[in-house]
């Protein structure tokens, strides 16, 4: 199972204010300092027109972590592809995938704020569709020399993608969120699958459906990937932990997860701004694990045993992770 | 006079090893003191880079000074907002080096206008905060609607203020695309190649770029001529910077689109060039010269232009 992380500095935090320009410098020190560390992976993520100037073009800032490593997987998470031509996405990953030498992940999204369809005249309720179209456009323009396409939503005609990517085709994951819905469309099309942040039984429940999804539009278990985002806050003791947890919560996650429609109920309604006893407020803060370097360490051992390829692991607590878990799993 | 570098890319046989071979070059002039590199948007060869902003953002961690400019970049795949964002990106990764060049109309197969249009967003762009834009072309946000001023406009009060976080499923009729570049007026030029282009820039402060493929008495033409319409519309002199691209050969010959004879000579030609038609940038289009050819300009003809 690899270890991929990210960190802070793509956009600005509002408890803590610094210059943009000293984020990007800390983005990439700190991609240099986790492949030292031993970590596999390193990502951004994706947002328009905001308060905090948050990443637009993720792919951007890992042609600049690119200039820093050799070894580390860039990856977005998730980059927009509903708000791209699927061409301007594919020359974008595939300039990076050879600057790089083949390291190029992309962990794909949706998207689900509107003023971000709004800002792109992307109707939102195309956005499934799109997504889907996209991905496969990716998948054909990076893996063949030529292709054409057509879809609803994009069409294509003897296409040629320049330049040529490294990696035939370019790695794609399908960013779904975590509602059964998205984990079943995922593995009827055969795409990877990169869950959110989600307490572990729920993230078994998606894979099973995922998973027999795939199986059922006959996909071989190879086909089916899967991997995870995960936070984990560590402590010499749960209130320790948990005291790190609500710190995060305070600084970078309560304005992101409430305001903007993050949360969608179980009928795929977003809430925006749902009061913090909401089940899904409640279920999205306690996805965030916390717990001691032993407890975190069975925990991951149980995403490890589903057949995650992959977690993601937030930036805090790097260098604790890197010299008390990573090791474990190295075995 | 600013000095920088671009690159023909027929001559590589990929884009690993043309590339590998770009970052090397951009790396040494950065260390030798030129001023700029450019790097052209293509598809058409081996080595062409489609996607220019990648690049340049990958140089901006493997170089402390050049400007980095994006060049002949086309309106007719990326987004707006994201040509906008791109800069803005290179801009913060390179604390404050980007800048942007635009293709000409006819290699794009689009009206002049349409050039003109994605020029005038991003230049709002990055000098507003809140903005929406009514164009024939572009709209932003998409539900801008057809009674809102031509061009951009900008809120014309504060109103209350409601936290972006509080907006919940309506999108505001003006939106901020972030990040800024470090300065408003970040360098956006364009070809003028086209009469209609050439005009419109002229009255509007936009910088002409005129490209290596243009022969040179032709591209003295287009800059004289652009220099008079910015006169007669009051535009100074000092608000763009004229950009000229020449190939080069070291000890070789001249022809229509390049430079050529000793290092002395091609200082003269330079200088020439600069007194008909007041050019303030001048771009050595690199099509296979010598490694050493670099240094030599660096210490025979950069250090004396500024003499």
């Amino acid at each position: 199972m690899e270890f991929w992380t990210t960190s802070i500095g793509v956009a600005k935090m509002r408890p803590i204010p610094g210059a943009l320009g000293d984020g990007y410098d800390k983005f990439v020190n700190d991609a240099a300092e986790a492949e030292a560390l031993g970590f596999d992976g390193y990502g951004s993520g994706e947002h328009h027109f905001m308060y905090d100037e948050f990443m637009p073009i993720p792919l951007q800032a890992m042609a600049a972590v690119a200039a820093k490593t050799s070894k580390l997987r860039l990856s977005t998470n998730a980059m927009l592809l509903p708000l791209y031509d699927p061409m301007e996405a594919a020359e974008i990953a595939a300039t990076l995938d050879v600057l790089s030498n083949g390291r190029v992940s992309l962990g794909l999204g949706m998207g689900y704020r509107p003023y971000e369809f709004d800002g792109f005249g992307t109707r939102k309720t195309t956005r499934g569709a799109r997504l889907r179209e996209a991905m496969e456009v990716l998948r054909l323009a990076t893996s063949q020399d030529s292709f054409s396409y057509h879809g609803k939503h994009y069409q294509y005609e003897n296409e040629r993608l320049q330049p040529r990517s490294i990696q035939r085709p370019i790695d794609l994951w399908f960013c779904g969120g975590t509602s059964l819905q998205g984990a079943r469309r995922a593995g009827a099309a055969g795409l990877g699958y990169w869950l959110a942040n989600s307490p572990f039984d729920h993230t078994e429940n998606i894979v099973k459906e995922y998973r027999k999804a795939g199986e059922d539009a006959g996909f071989a278990a190879s086909d089916l990937r899967i991997a995870s985002f995960k936070d984990v806050c560590i402590g010499n003791t749960m209130a320790e932990a948990e005291g790190l947890r609500q710190m995060l919560m305070d600084s970078f996650y309560d304005e992101h997860i409430l305001g903007y429609g993050y949360l969608v109920d179980e009928n795929g309604k977003n809430l925006y701004n749902p009061a913090k006893d909401h089940p899904l407020y409640r279920r999205f803060v306690s996805s965030l694990y916390c717990g001691t370097v032993e407890t975190v360490i069975e925990e991951l051992k149980r995403y490890e045993a589903l057949g995650m390829e992959m977690i993601f692991l937030p930036s805090q607590q790097r260098e604790l992770i890197a010299k008390e878990i990573l090791p474990e799993f190295r075995k | 006079m600013r000095l920088g570098i671009s690159w023909d890319t027929d001559r590589f046989d990929d884009a690993t090893t043309g590339w590998q071979e770009i970052v090397s070059e951009a790396v040494q002039a950065d260390q030798l003191g030129f001023h700029s590199v450019w790097v052209s948007e293509g598809r058409e060869r081996a080595a062409d880079v489609s996607a220019p902003s990648i690049l340049l953002t990958y140089l901006a961690r493997r170089t402390n000074n050049l400007q980095l400019r994006i060049t002949g970049r086309r309106v007719t795949r990326a987004l707006p907002v994201h040509i906008a964002e791109e800069v803005a990106v290179l801009d913060t990764f390179s604390r404050g080096r980007a800048g942007i060049a635009f293709a000409r109309a006819s290699a794009q197969g689009v009206p002049p206008e349409h050039v003109h249009e994605m020029i005038d967003f991003v230049t709002a762009a990055f000098a507003s905060d809140e903005l929406r834009y009514r164009g024939h072309y572009i709209r932003f946000p998409a539900h801008t609607p057809d009674d809102a001023p031509q061009g951009a406009s900008v809120p014309d009060s504060e109103g209350p203020y409601v936290a972006q976080w509080d907006w919940g499923p309506e999108t505001p009729d003006f939106l901020a695309i972030t990040p800024k570049p470090y300065l408003p007026h970040t360098p956006v030029a364009v070809e003028i190649d086209d009469d209609e282009t050439l005009d419109w820039a002229a009255r509007n402060g936009i910088s002409p770029v005129v490209a290596a493929e243009m022969p040179t008495e032709e591209a003295l033409d287009r800059l004289a001529r652009y220099r008079r319409t910015a006169d007669a519309a009051g535009r100074g002199r000092r608000e763009v910077e004229a950009v000229l691209e020449r190939r080069i050969a070291m000890d070789g010959g001249s022809d229509a689109h390049t430079l050529g004879g000793s290092p002395r000579d091609i200082l003269n030609a330079i200088r020439d060039l600069r007194g008909r038609t007041g050019i303030s940038h001048f771009v050595w289009r690199r099509n296979g010269a010598a490694p050493m050819d670099l240094y030599r300009f660096a210490s025979e003809i950069e250090m004396l232009l500024q003499a």
